[in-house]
Parts: structure tokens; C-alpha cells; sequence
């Protein structure tokens, strides 16, 4: 049997892990393009880990209550992890809008000692005495997985999705022009607080449920690389976000079934495969640096 | 018409800049903002614009309320990386017009490309913002000024890295707009052949010597007045029915005076 025949013939097992790949993939690639021309990056990291907090503080909370989290239907939705990472990464994302810093701490060391701050508070956690028996059940709902994708978590990426998709369609201009000149922006009367809550509030939405679907590492990079690669190779933003979406989706595709056909880890084989595309970019700026 | 009034103004980032200010930009005039590098020009524009809220006093406005503003930022401030032809850049003038959901249509495009006509630069509508040199860059962020539909035209210093020549063309420009539209503008600069002939109205501002003077131009724009400002020498003389400034050396006991604020923070005090 060829390696796609049996790839195929296993499509009950990939049909949703893959749908939730390259629906996270569709999202952050598309949002990437703002986070990367932001020059924000880093962002998207520390997002990720503290909705990962949040889902650790669950555990937590539902430990010292006596409850277990993880038992869908039995608990009180207040303890669901999935409400406590959304909370956590919203309210960081509501921190980050306001631009907190001082002269000598900028926007990006806050959001470097978010990152920190909750890595490490997950890290410590994890290993608390108190939930330490379920710290691979707890790991698996943290970064996913990319292999087993329950349904719930496609309609949960699909609903982040839709709700990027209609802010964007309603508030595109308003996005692009507080994104690329928010002191202009404002003094032309157009909330650049307002918007960029909003913006920030979408990718930490989208990037806490795709966490829990395709794991940390594959949307960190989806949420940079096909947008740094797009980016290398158009001039226009109009084919600039359509490019990265296509790169996005294709490396979540190509990247699930090398990882089915050669059994490697997913995650990792989706960013590997998605890295392919920066070098028509690097291959391109090297042209132009030898001229 | 007044259209925007401050009174008894305190401003400042977290402690005042300057002593409590009065300042009126009446409709039609063209206000000189004139200061050394970190005087508190940029706070005194931003107080104004209602940016930065006052630590005292009260900014007024007759009309009841604010001017619509075209602004054009210090251009270094911008990002030229950005997958941006210059219509895009041009149209987002008119996103306060439109209002949030509405897109922008034909009409808007139209009155896009009409602004960067007027600004002489109609041909570059499709180019990219990378493409462009320093003085096209600057012309855009002009027209995308225009394509707001201002009733005040602020520029924060325009003219730095610019050679005299292009300075002069692109004052021109402004003074053109202004009577083609109507405009009241404030020019932000510590250049003082910006000012010299161009403005109305000069506001004298240092934080350093808590100095803050407004009047015609022509009270203003003094050697007397000028020399305290910069705490040099300075000659004013006519060319041609043009004014020219020239700058001597430091006024006796200048030189070993810091130039440090009395008050306030440091930062963007511009």
C-alpha cells in the first residue's frame, strides 16, 4: 500500500485534527500579517502562555475545590479551563492595548515579562502536589496535541474565526490606520485604544483556541512565518494577506501528512514545512543585497 | 472664530512643562509653533488637539466641537516596510469621515486622487510607499491631510532634513492649500526660516527657561525676543521684503547655562 493510500485509508483518525490545522493556520496566518508588521511577534508567545496559565489556574482551583476540571458536564462552568485561558489571554491582551511602560520598561519588556511570568507560573503549577496526577492530561488540554482534536474544539475555532472574520470585514480600515499610524489615527478622531483592544482581542481569542487544538509551537509560527514570508514576496497588502493564508494553510496540510506518512511529531513538521516558503523571500532579499 | 482656546493652561506628560498658558487659533490664521529641540512644542500641540489631557486650566472649543484636523506627523516617525501603495495611505484621511463599517468607495478614491493631484504628486497613486524618496513621502502624508477635509492643517515639523529649497517649495504648497481651502494651520518647527514670512501668528515656547509668548507675527519674530528664546545673539533682517533670521553666538553667560528642564519629565517634550 503507498504511503497515501494509507494515509487515506486512515481519514476517519486525521479528518478533524487536520481541519483544526488548517483552520488555526487559516486564522493566525491571516491575523499574522498585522502581528508582524506591529512588530509584535512576541505577543502571540506570551498570549499563549498565559492562556495556558489560565487553564493551569483551573486545575488548580478545581483541586483545592475538591473538583476535577477536566471532567466535562460534571463541573460548574466557572472552573471550565477553556473560560479560564480565555479570561487570562483577554485580560493580557486588554493590558497590552493600553501600552503600559515607562521610559526605561517598553511595551516589548512587558510583554516579555508576561511571557516569563507565565512560564513560569505554569511550570510551577504543573508540578504543584496537588494536581501533579494529572499533569499529562493537563499538558495535553495546554499546548494540544495536533493529533486528537476533539469536535468541540473545531466549533470553537470556528466561532474565534468567525468573530475575526466580521470584525475584520466591519473594521478593516479602521485596523489598518491605527495599526500603521495611530497618531495620526487619533487625531483624526479614530479611537486607536478602541481598536487595537480589538484587534488584540482577537488574536488572543484565536491563539487560545488554537493552543488547545494544534499546541504552542505550530501557532507561534503560523502566527509569524507565513506572514514573514508573504511579506518578503508582495507589495501590496491585498495579495499580501491572501499569500499568507495560502502558505498557512498549505504548510498545516503538508506538514500533517509528512508527519502521518513519516511519523513525526505533527506540530513540529507543520512549522518545518512552513518555513519552506521563507526561502523564496531570503532568496529574493539575497538577489537584491548582491545587486 | 476662535476654533480652538486654551485658558489658563497647565500642560505637561505628569508635571507641568511650562506656566499656566493662553492660546487662541483663530479660524484663517496660520500659528508658527517656534522652540528649541525639546521645548514642549509637541506637548503644546498635543494639549491643544485634545491629545494629552491638561494638568490645569481648560481647552475650549467655540465651535462647540473640535476642528476637523489633517495632520501630518514627523515623517521619520512612519514605517516605510508597510505592503502600502500611497492611495492606501492617502485614503486613510477619509476613515473618520466614513465612520466605522462603511468602505471606502469610488467617491472616496476619487477625492483621494484628487488630494494627491492638488499636491502635485497624482502620478504615484499606485506606487508603493517604500518607492518613494523623503520629500514624495512627505507630500503624502500632505495629501492625506487634505483628503480629510480639515478645517485645521497641523504639521510637526515638515521641513527638518530638508534643504532650503525644498523647504521653501513645500511651504508654498502649504500656503497654497491654505487659501484653496480655506485652512487655519499650525507648523510645528524649531527651524525659524519655516516660521520667518510664512506664519501669522508665533508661539514662542522653552520649557527650559519656562518661557511661553503668542502674538503676531511680526511682534514675535523680534531679536530681542528670538535671543531670549535661544539665549544666543540674533539679528533679524529684511531681504527683498522677505524676513531672514540669523543666529550669533551665544549671549554672554549662556554658554555655561545647561540646557536642562526646570520642570517636568524629558520624554516627547519635543
Amino acid at each position: 500500500m503507498s504511503a497515501f493510500a494509507d494515509f487515506w485509508a486512515g481519514r476517519e483518525l486525521w479528518r478533524e485534527p487536520l481541519l483544526a490545522g488548517v483552520l488555526a493556520a487559516a486564522l493566525l496566518s491571516y491575523l499574522g500579517v498585522f502581528v508582524v508588521l506591529r512588530r509584535m511577534v512576541f505577543v502571540s508567545a506570551a498570549l499563549s502562555e498565559i492562556s495556558g496559565v489560565g487553564v493551569a489556574a483551573a486545575f488548580y482551583v478545581g483541586a483545592v475545590a475538591g473538583i476535577d476540571p477536566h471532567t466535562h458536564g460534571a463541573i460548574p462552568i466557572l472552573l471550565e479551563p477553556v473560560w479560564f485561558s480565555l479570561v487570562f489571554a483577554c485580560a493580557a491582551a486588554a493590558l497590552f492595548s493600553f501600552r503600559p511602560g515607562h521610559r526605561k520598561l517598553a511595551p516589548e519588556t512587558i510583554v516579555g515579562l508576561g511571557y516569563i511570568v507565565a512560564s513560569a507560573l505554569v511550570l510551577a503549577i504543573l508540578n504543584s502536589p496537588r494536581i501533579a496526577q494529572e499533569a499529562h492530561a493537563v499538558g495535553d488540554i495546554l499546548f494540544g496535541n495536533a493529533v486528537i482534536v476533539p469536535r468541540a474544539q473545531i466549533y470553537a475555532l470556528a466561532g474565534a474565526g468567525a468573530a475575526a472574520i466580521l470584525a475584520h470585514a466591519l473594521f478593516f480600515k479602521e485596523l489598518l490606520f491605527v495599526s500603521y499610524d495611530p497618531e495620526t489615527a487619533v487625531v483624526q478622531g479614530v479611537s486607536v485604544v478602541r481598536y487595537e483592544l480589538l484587534l488584540n482581542l482577537i488574536i488572543a481569542i484565536v491563539i487560545s483556541v488554537a493552543t488547545r487544538a494544534v499546541g504552542a509551537l505550530p501557532v507561534f509560527a503560523f502566527t509569524v512565518v507565513p506572514a514573514a514570508a508573504a511579506l518578503m514576496l508582495t507589495e501590496n497588502i491585498r495579495a499580501t494577506m491572501p499569500l499568507s493564508i495560502a502558505f498557512g494553510v498549505v504548510a498545516a496540510a503538508v506538514g500533517y501528512y509528512v508527519s502521518w506518512v513519516a511519523q513525526l511529531p505533527t506540530g513540529a513538521t507543520m512549522v518545518v514545512v512552513a518555513s519552506v516558503f521563507l526561502l523564496p523571500g531570503l532568496a529574493r532579499l539575497a538577489k537584491r543585497s548582491t545587486v | 472664530m476662535d476654533l480652538v482656546r486654551l485658558e489658563r493652561a497647565v500642560i505637561g506628560y505628569r508635571t507641568p512643562l511650562l506656566p499656566p498658558i493662553d492660546l487662541a487659533m483663530r479660524s484663517g490664521t496660520t500659528l508658527g509653533v517656534l522652540g528649541p529641540n525639546g521645548a514642549g512644542k509637541t506637548a503644546l500641540l498635543k494639549s491643544m488637539l485634545g491629545l494629552l489631557p491638561l494638568l490645569g486650566g481648560s481647552l475650549v472649543f467655540p465651535t462647540g466641537r473640535p476642528p476637523r484636523v489633517g495632520y501630518v506627523p514627523q515623517r521619520d516617525r512612519l514605517d516605510q516596510s508597510w505592503p502600502l501603495s500611497v492611495l492606501d495611505v492617502v485614503l486613510m484621511g477619509r476613515t473618520s469621515l466614513l465612520g466605522p463599517v462603511r468602505r471606502f468607495d469610488a467617491n472616496d478614491r476619487r477625492r483621494a486622487c484628487e488630494a494627491l493631484e492638488e499636491i502635485g504628486v497624482g502620478e504615484l497613486a499606485e506606487r508603493p510607499l517604500y518607492a518613494l524618496s523623503g520629500g514624495q513621502h512627505q507630500r503624502v502624508l500632505i495629501a492625506r491631510a487634505v483628503a480629510a477635509e480639515p478645517e485645521l492643517l497641523v504639521l510637526d515639523e515638515p521641513t527638518s532634513a530638508m534643504d532650503p529649497a525644498a523647504e521653501r517649495v513645500l511651504l508654498d504648497l502649504v500656503e497654497r492649500l491654505k487659501r484653496a481651502h480655506n485652512l487655519s494651520v499650525v507648523l510645528v518647527t524649531h527651524q525659524l526660516t519655516a516660521v520667518a514670512g510664512f506664519a501669522t501668528e508665533v508661539a514662542l515656547v522653552d520649557r527650559a527657561r519656562g518661557l511661553f509668548e503668542v502674538g503676531p507675527a511680526r511682534e514675535m519674530m523680534t531679536a530681542e525676543r528670538l535671543g531670549r528664546l535661544y539665549g544666543r545673539e540674533v539679528r533679524v533682517i529684511e531681504v527683498g521684503g522677505d524676513m531672514a533670521v540669523v543666529i550669533g553666538p551665544p549671549v554672554k553667560g549662556e554658554e555655561e547655562r545647561p540646557r536642562r528642564a526646570r520642570t517636568g519629565s524629558t520624554e516627547e517634550a519635543g
